[in-house]
């Protein structure tokens, strides 16, 4: 493998330069984006800021009085669609204590 | 004695780049030396020998709590991709609290509830780390909000102002208000 890597310089400089990145590439912070499509739809879609997705993930909607109003999980796709619920709410992508991210009504963009 | 030997640059400089030009390389020796004061500085901000971050924020009360809050730089968020702009702090808990508080949590505004209470800290108590996202439309009275949640299931909170926070950042708010 290595021997292979050190026979085409292009290989290695493209390695050393990915090193480089590595600290940066660390950090994978929790993203959410939220809209809104037809019927009064909501499509909301995680993910971590290195490109990963996050299938399996917990996104509930909950109302301003603190009752979750639809408790979901994100799809293999890394989305949910739901319902637009008629009360005031905000959408909590939750990947774990301290992994979330809030996105309450009124940034969800109109179709 | 080969043709190409024969010929012999005339100029006084040509001769001195072919006579030197190979030992030039030594010079490259020196680029590093160029980046030593940052990476030393780096060093040190990292093994926490120049303090807690940048710029101390000072010691914050949370209830019976309280910790020592610093910008990891002194400097504007920092753009991580899609996930938007991100500034780090660097938090140390009193030395009394350690064993009693179970986690540390940052956001802007007031949370919702111990769920939403933004951004963990980690690493040890004794010099922990949170990157805080901070939205492009946050307000310049905005207020940075403490959350400690204590082993015995109880929560404090405390909150200062993002100007005292991080000057920086509100300056950099000014700048994106300026281009909206």
């Amino acid at each position: 493998m290595s021997s292979r890597l050190f026979k085409h310089p292009m290989r290695l400089a493209i390695t050393v330069v990915l090193l480089g990145f590595g600290g940066q590439a660390m950090a994978h912070n929790p993203m959410c984006e939220c809209k809104e499509i037809e019927d009064g739809q909501i499509r909301c879609t995680g993910g971590f800021s290195d490109g990963s997705g996050a299938p399996g993930v917990t996104l509930d909607v909950i109302g301003y009085d603190e009752t979750i109003l639809v408790p979901g999980k994100l799809g293999a796709d890394s989305t949910l669609t739901f319902n637009r619920p008629a009360a005031e709410f905000y959408v909590l992508f939750d990947a774990g204590p301290g992994h979330i991210v809030e996105i309450d009504q009124a940034d969800i963009e109109a179709p | 004695m080969s043709k190409a030997a024969a010929v012999q640059p005339s100029s006084a400089l040509g001769r001195w780049w072919l006579k030197w030009r190979f030992h030039i390389n030594i010079l490259l020796l020196l680029v590093p030396l160029a980046f030593m004061p940052k990476y030393f500085a780096d060093a040190s901000l990292f093994r926490g020998d120049s303090g807690l971050g940048e710029r101390e924020i000072g010691t914050v009360q949370v209830g019976p709590w309280s910790l020592q809050l610093a910008e990891l730089r002194n400097e504007a968020p920092r753009p991580d991709g899609p996930a938007g702009y991100m500034k780090s702090f660097n938090a140390a808990l009193c030395k009394t609290c350690i064993d009693e508080v179970k986690a540390t949590y940052l956001r802007i505004g007031k949370p919702r509830s111990l769920r939403a209470a933004g951004v963990i800290f980690f690493g040890t108590p004794y010099r922990m780390g949170a990157t805080l996202p901070i939205p492009e439309r946050t307000k310049a009275d905005a207020e940075l909000w403490i959350t400690l949640e204590g082993w015995d299931g109880s929560m404090h909170q405390a909150s200062i102002p993002l100007s005292e926070a991080s000057p920086a950042t509100i300056a950099w708010l000014a700048q994106q208000g300026g281009k909206r």
